[in-house]
């Protein structure tokens, strides 16, 4: 699905949405079949220690250089607890050595056994970006960009507003759905297929129509609506 | 016998300076030079909080080496078990394997540096019984079909433990031979006790420090390039026990002897020297060695060179006849 993404030049992918434990990993796994495309991971809170999580996307940043974007829901825990464990990984991740002091973590924890633990560590290797953006589903922290699922929690006034919306793959309820997130507001448009979907065909719909037709105010038709030059010879791709 | 190459640790390091994305790249072209020239497997190494970047999820590193190769196995040499959540990392350590065709080995160890348990709020004490917890959860997922698991261990009782619960081991670089040839017996004590079926009974591995090279120049600079890849054991601190006769090898506190004794562990000398050393391990139960290749500071021409000679010269005298 990456490569598809990137083969229609589309800005990422929603990797992990299968199993939330598998996320970085599986998105480590599709993150090389590409060059350009951001590979967003959905992240869930709660299931593992956050330095460990601030590590392994750190390496799939490196693994893919530097193209990781960080969706992340708060699973089973509380507003105040996501919160902390998504401030743990931010920190882990930045360039000031990590030493917090939380309502859920305590990083390092600075149990009396390990004798010989400093007080703050350097979480290695650095990102290959700057920062990695986060961006979280509900609104458990407050300045990061929610991933809106409904248009009236479009933040019309944010310079990055992702969203998510199903389509069905046909174009004109497609065309008229996503023209409607783009009026909103949203800037970055997660789109679901359909389960039952020819995936090269939805993609070239949206490539063809739906991501120029919100390319730009009063996109011209004719650009999408001409006829397609004829294929090469020996060339079986169109 | 099988043979691969390690360590890959994907520093940065004061001799080695480069981008961490570009030891990500490199280590992925690596792989499929691997594939290409017939070695059967590749390690990875964990550390962390240490300032070059030493790897600190070996998973979604092996995920990305998995992704571009067909053939080659890779394995996490070691996995440091008591850090991670047992039951998180089996559902990974199984995702990955079905995604590659189960080719991820998956190599746990027990850790021994006090930063690397407070930075995942684990308590040193703890290690052992989250060892032993992490190998049930583990050990359960192998057997639904899930990534074979391998220990690394260097102590009587942990060594002992492997072989009463069947897993293969892989050696340090660092041991001797007759270190090794000692282990392997306390291995076989173990194994023998676990009341598992001989058709169950796996190969153990090592990791050696080798080069192969008639010139005297180059073997003295391979030398120092082991040399100077151990300088980073007694940066983190590692020590090897007394085992009986075998003693104590403390990179932290007597790191030149400690060094010194390890580089006497290289495999010089030309193919048929090569080859003689290597079946000494064939013959005590040894039968998968990973080529311990990736040194700080060794030009990326020479590691390519060397991997080629192994592969024409060494690697066909040794390797199975038989399929895996």
């Amino acid at each position: 699905m990456a490569r598809l993404a990137e083969e229609h030049g589309l800005f990422g992918v929603l990797a992990g949405t299968a199993n939330p434990r598998t996320a970085i990993t599986a998105a480590a796994y599709a993150s090389t079949a590409t060059d350009f495309v951001r590979i967003a991971v959905l992240v869930e809170l709660g299931l593992e220690h956050p330095v460990t999580i601030a590590e392994e996307l750190s390496i799939l940043d490196n693994t893919n250089n530097g193209r990781t974007v960080v969706v992340a829901g708060a699973g089973t825990l509380s507003p105040s607890d996501a919160a902390d464990e998504l401030a743990v990984i931010r920190e882990a991740l930045g360039n000031h050595f990590l030493q917090h002091e939380g309502p859920r973590w305590k990083a390092p924890a600075g149990l009396p056994a390990n004798v010989q633990a400093p007080k703050a560590i350097a979480v290695t290797p650095k990102p290959a970006q700057i920062e990695i953006p986060f961006w979280v589903t509900d609104g458990f922290a407050p300045g990061l960009p929610v991933l809106a699922r409904e248009l009236s929690h479009i933040d019309r006034q944010s310079q990055v507003q992702p969203a998510t919306v199903a389509i069905t793959g046909s174009l004109e309820p497609d065309r008229d759905s996503v023209a409607s997130w783009a009026d909103a507001g949203a800037t970055h448009l997660f789109l679901e297929l359909p389960a039952d979907a020819d995936r090269a065909s939805v993609m070239t719909m949206v490539s063809r129509y739906l991501a120029p037709e919100v390319g730009m105010p009063h996109f011209p038709r004719v650009m999408s609506n001409s006829r397609v030059p004829l294929p090469w010879p020996g060339d079986g791709h169109r | 016998m099988r043979f691969g190459v390690g360590l890959f640790s994907l520093q940065c390091t004061a001799m080695q300076p480069r981008h961490w994305a570009g030891a990500y790249r490199e280590m992925r072209e690596l792989a499929l030079l691997l594939e290409r020239l017939g070695y059967d497997e590749l390690w990875l190494s964990e550390h962390h909080f240490f300032y070059d970047g030493y790897c600190p999820a070996l998973l979604p590193a092996a995920a990305s080496i998995l992704s571009v190769t067909e053939r080659l196995r890779v394995g996490t040499g070691m996995l440091l078990l008591p850090m991670y959540d047992p039951h998180r990392l089996a559902a990974v350590a199984t995702d990955l394997s079905e995604r590659s065709g189960g080719r991820l080995d998956l190599g746990v160890g027990m850790g021994y540096r006090d930063i690397e348990f407070d930075g995942h709020g684990v308590s040193r004490k703890q290690r052992l019984p989250r060892m032993v917890a992490g190998l049930e959860v583990l050990e359960r997922a192998e057997a639904a079909g899930g990534a074979p698991v391998w220990m690394g261990a260097q102590l009587t009782d942990p060594v002992k433990r492997a072989g009463q619960r069947g897993h293969p081991l892989l050696f340090s670089a660092a041991l001797p031979y007759e270190r090794c040839k000692t282990l392997v017996e306390i291995w076989e004590e173990g194994w023998a006790e676990s009341g598992k079926p001989a058709s169950q009974k796996p190969a153990l591995g090592a990791l050696r420090n080798i080069w192969l090279s008639e010139d005297a120049r180059e073997r003295e600079a391979a030398r120092d390039w082991v040399r100077a890849s151990y300088v980073q054991y007694a940066g983190l601190g590692w020590t090897l026990p007394a085992i009986g006769e075998h003693q104590v090898q403390d990179y932290a506190n007597e790191s030149d002897k400690a060094i010194a004794d390890t580089v006497e562990t290289t495999i010089t000398g030309s193919a048929d020297d090569c080859v003689r050393q290597l079946r000494e391990f064939d013959e005590i139960g040894i039968k998968h060695i990973a080529f311990r290749l990736i040194l700080d500071g060794e030009p990326r021409a020479a590691l390519e060179s060397q991997l080629h000679r192994l592969a024409k010269d060494v690697l066909p005298q040794l390797r199975d006849r038989v399929a895996a």
